[in-house]
């Protein structure tokens, strides 16, 4: 047999095997993207009636939190596919590459805004004030600015790992803060949120770093979500 | 005393009116909401401009609002303290 029809059939084979992992992973980011961004926005349009009545600013800047990883799981959603599906393909005239940057600077800077409400939620009784507000914009824009400029994957795994400290540091102290030791999950459950939120945009931008650790991520992330999603619906209709 | 917070002094100014059928003058719901006169009238503004009570001629009525408050306040304070916001 030519040497080139056994190199075809190992090629061809190849493809058969790469386009199934593909397809597994294609079905598995399809369903964990749906489900974390229909969780998030449940626990937006949820919570809708209680911040109506109440302009709690806690509940307030919980529900924004939410909002915003729902937009910026969906902006994580358009990086992962453009770079699956449309390949060398350009999509309405962009090519997939500035897609993908523009995709990855909106899911930056989203996500980090983000984990910066979910924080503030419960430390704003004791740090109101507006430069709060500002710095979480500028700190979100230079970390997404800082990621997509910055070639060099090490500096985006030092900017994740400092958001990550910055979460650790906030829980702790809220958690020691507070009087009533009951709500000790809620902070448990916060941090766990932004330890698996961050490690999910580290696998975004560096998707061979997590690779054998990804779908325990995914489902531990999908865990989280629910049960966050499960006490807003519990305490809403209590 | 326990010092109430906002939400709680919303709660029981309603709560007020609601226990005396749905309306009052202003001066018992001043004496029974038992805090002072400045404050009482910045919460009474408050709750106007949020549409949970009425002011028709000298007494303060509750509305639709104000009672679907006052049905959804331990939500709201069960909700807060469940996510420590």
């Amino acid at each position: 047999m030519p040497i080139q029809h056994i190199t075809g059939r190992a090629m061809g084979e190849f493809s058969n095997k790469m386009g199934k992992i593909a397809a597994i992973g294609f079905g598995t980011e399809i369903i964990y993207s749906f489900v974390i961004i229909i969780c998030c926005l449940m626990i937006y349009f949820g919570t809708r009636k209680l911040y109506e009545l109440s302009l709690y600013k806690g509940i307030k800047y919980f529900r924004v939190s939410f909002l915003l990883f729902a937009l910026a799981y969906f902006s994580r959603s358009i990086v992962k596919f453009s770079t699956i599906i449309f390949n060398d393909h350009s999509l309405f005239g962009i090519h997939p590459q500035i897609l993908a940057s523009i995709s990855s600077f909106i899911f930056m800077y989203l996500s980090s805004i983000a984990i910066f409400y979910l924080l503030y939620s419960i430390i704003w009784k004791k740090f109101n004030h507006k430069i709060i507000h500002y710095s979480f914009y500028i700190l979100a824009f230079m970390i997404s600015i800082i990621s997509i400029s910055s070639r060099n994957l090490l500096t985006h795994l030092y900017i994740n790992l400092f958001l990550l400290g910055l979460a650790f540091a906030i829980i702790y102290a809220a958690n020691k803060l507070t009087k009533k030791k009951k709500t000790s999950n809620m902070y448990t459950i916060y941090l766990l949120l932004s330890t698996f939120w961050i490690l999910n945009i580290i696998d975004t931008f560096i998707p061979d770093f997590l690779q054998s650790f990804q779908l325990l991520i995914y489902l531990a992330s999908l865990g989280i979500f629910l049960s966050i999603l499960y006490k807003v619906l519990t305490k809403i209709g209590s | 005393m326990k010092k109430r917070n906002r939400l709680e002094i919303i709660k029981d100014i309603l709560k007020i009116i609601q226990d005396n059928h749905n309306s009052i003058k202003i001066t018992p719901l001043l004496r029974k909401s038992n805090i002072s006169s400045k404050r009482f009238y910045e919460y009474i503004k408050e709750l106007q401009n949020k549409g949970f009570v009425m002011k028709i001629e000298r007494k303060i009525k509750i509305t639709k609002k104000g009672m679907s408050y006052l049905e959804k306040y331990s939500s709201i304070v069960g909700f807060i303290e469940e996510f420590g916001l």
